[in-house]
């Protein structure tokens, strides 16, 4: 074999295989494209429907209610009338939509996983490995198959996103199932539950806090992940800081980045109140 | 034939050569442990399993409250877990009620756990999450009765442990005495049979332990409920049970009630267990007493019919305050109007010290 000419028969090989499998799937990835594209531009379209201070006022109610302070409401929506005054609503939304998809997608998929996978530790010497490797390769690398099957545009963000967020919560969710302490199964056999009573009785509320700390990282690994997709067209905050920087326009890149941190976290502050602790069960009943 | 059927149905729990083996090669530890009488050390090392229980063949009795006692590592817990089967025996058989347990499948087992063989843990295992008046009904919230009948049902079931005004707090806010009684309250509002108590007061501090024990065996014995209770500590086992079984390296060394035990110790090991077990309220007359008429003619000029009298049943603690209330040389043992025996006041000094230091000296 001649390798000089190796690299580029190897290209060669690589865009064949891929021409291959655009042509004859062409179709199935124009409709994940469709399917995931029109996901975040609903999500967009409804985020975008009211007027930006009413909102700015839902999400500082939803704060209010979560965590019980006036005072985190009242920074969630001096937060948010912020990001609204230095111009980048539209591209806060347009983030937000797209996170909020990823997130639920990979919760969808990551939860049930990650309970089959605590319940059958046997499964474990299959997913483990696969998500050390999802954890381990730099996030930057899922956008290459996202961009050579789907295109430029929000799908392919959406996908990066997606995979980069399965992980934490799915990691989480197994270990909060394998976790429950040996007494409490034994309590739940002795009193004779069918296996669905033993999972939903007392198996998940006892997980429940590790889960919801699996939701909370995945949300934030959403959030990383969309920045860096602004390369592939994600549009939003990630793509007018990419924009941005590209023409050298550090104050709107500054614009976008000051966004990106009010709305990281807003929604981090948001999931973790939202995560039910039992110091909270004791304290609603004093 | 009718004789059989009722004494069936008065046992309710019974093990008939029941063994947990622990590791691979199952059969082979059993077949050299049973056959060729090798130590459990032995077959760890030959064979690498460890034996839980072994052999252990036993019947607990309607409103009998049955006590395993043996040190940690003993297998008593493990030998709990086989009479409700959260452990699989390895050999054996382990009859609820008169239903072998290894027959029964899935719907039925969960029917015989629910209703009729309840368990207390030594961990307790109240549910954090879950008000005290929840917790205690979660029996009832498994078999799928309404919540209204189940919440009313675990009221009731507080108020026999005396915690009634504690149902809508939350497990963390209960002393560990509290949460004992609850977990004991938990497994009355199914309203079992038997109730099995894996060393249920082994953490509570001496005085806590003492009074749930008193008021474990009342509402035991007022309820009409079977019992096998564990524990690592043999006072507990001799103010609890009717029966006592010891337990030591899986195995069953004595069974008997606790007066059988303290007076006649099966080997060097219970005899050193019972050893520093007081027996003031376990020996009783007919066992210290000697006869009357042996001691009439050492003793001549005393009218054996003026001395004061107490029945063959009367124990230590209440003849020694007969005698010197009396202020007499001796005590005559009379049961049915006759004269049977006779204690002096040595007899009670040996028998407080106990039986087998009698006959050392």
């Amino acid at each position: 074999m001649n390798l000089s000419t190796f690299p580029a028969n190897f290209d060669a090989a690589v865009d064949a295989g891929l021409e291959w499998l655009t042509d004859s799937g062409a179709q199935v990835f124009d409709w994940i494209n469709g399917v995931l594209t029109s996901l975040v531009d609903a999500l967009s379209w409804v985020l975008n429907l009211a007027p930006f201070y009413v909102v700015a006022l839902a999400i500082g109610a939803l704060a209010w209610r979560l965590s019980g302070h006036w005072r985190s409401a009242a920074l969630t929506v001096i937060g948010l009338l912020v990001c609204a005054l230095i111009g980048m609503w539209g591209e806060t939304m347009s983030t937000l939509a797209l996170v909020l998809a990823a997130t639920t997608l990979a919760l969808l998929v990551g939860i049930p996983c990650g309970v089959i996978g605590g319940l059958w530790p046997k499964l474990d010497g299959v997913v483990e490995p696969v998500l050390d490797l999802l954890q381990t390769l730099p996030p930057y690398i899922y956008l290459l198959p996202a961009i050579a099957l789907l295109g430029y545009g929000s799908a392919t963000a959406l996908v990066a996103t997606f995979i980069v967020a399965i992980p934490p919560v799915l990691r989480l969710t197994a270990l909060g199932i394998r976790m429950t302490p040996r007494a409490f199964i034994e309590l739940g056999e002795a009193s004779g539950t069918r296996p669905m009573q033993l999972f939903f009785k007392i198996r998940l509320p006892f997980a429940l806090p590790s889960i919801m700390t699996g939701v909370n990282q995945s949300l934030m690994m959403a959030f990383g992940m969309v920045v860096i997709a602004g390369i592939v067209g994600s549009g939003g905050l990630g793509e007018a800081i990419y924009g941005a920087i590209r023409t050298l326009d550090i104050a709107r890149s500054i614009d976008a980045a000051l966004a990106i941190v009010t709305l990281t976290l807003i929604l981090d502050r948001l999931a973790q109140n939202a995560t039910p602790s039992q110091r909270e069960a004791q304290n609603n009943a004093h | 034939m009718k004789s059989s059927v009722s004494c069936a149905d008065d046992v309710l729990v019974s093990c008939r050569g029941v063994w947990k083996v622990f590791g691979e090669h199952i059969e082979d530890a059993i077949q050299a442990s049973r056959d060729q009488g090798i130590s459990k050390k032995q077959i760890l090392q030959d064979h690498g399993c460890v034996i839980g229980v072994s052999d252990v063949s036993l019947d607990v009795k309607r409103g009998e409250i049955f006590c395993i006692m043996g040190l940690s590592g003993s297998g008593k817990s493990t030998l709990i877990r086989l009479l409700n089967k959260l452990i699989e025996p390895s050999a054996g058989q382990v009859l609820v009620k008169g239903q072998d347990l290894a027959t029964l499948d899935g719907p039925a087992l969960r029917n015989v756990r629910s209703q009729h063989i309840g368990m207390v843990f030594q961990s307790v295992a109240l549910l954090p999450h879950r008000t005290v008046l929840e917790n205690v009904a979660f029996g009832l919230e498994v078999q799928g009765v309404a919540k209204a009948e189940r919440l009313s049902a675990a009221q009731r079931s507080l108020d026999k442990v005396g915690l009634s005004d504690w149902a809508s707090r939350y497990p963390s806010e209960l002393s560990g005495g509290m949460q004992q009684r609850v977990g004991l309250a938990r497994v009355l509002t199914c309203d079992p049979e038997i109730i099995l108590m894996d060393e249920p007061f082994s953490a509570l501090d001496p005085l806590i332990r003492r009074q749930l024990q008193d008021e474990f065996r009342s509402l035991t014995k007022s309820l009409g409920k079977s019992a096998v209770f564990i524990t690592h500590d043999l006072e507990e086992a001799i103010r609890l049970g009717d029966r006592i079984a010891i337990m030591k390296d899986g195995v069953i060394i004595q069974v008997g009630t606790a007066e059988d035990i303290v007076l006649n110790p099966a080997d060097g090991y219970v005899a050193d267990f019972v050893a520093g077990i007081s027996r003031l309220h376990l020996v009783r007359a007919h066992s210290v007493m000697a006869c009357h008429a042996a001691w009439g003619m050492r003793h001549p000029h005393i009218d054996l019919a003026t001395l004061p009298v107490a029945g063959p049943q009367a124990d230590l603690d209440e003849l020694i305050n007969c005698l010197v209330l009396s202020r007499r040389e001796a005590l005559l043992i009379v049961d049915d109007g006759q004269p049977i025996g006779i204690v002096t006041p040595t007899d009670l000094l040996r028998g407080v010290q106990g039986a087998e230091r009698e006959a050392r000296a």
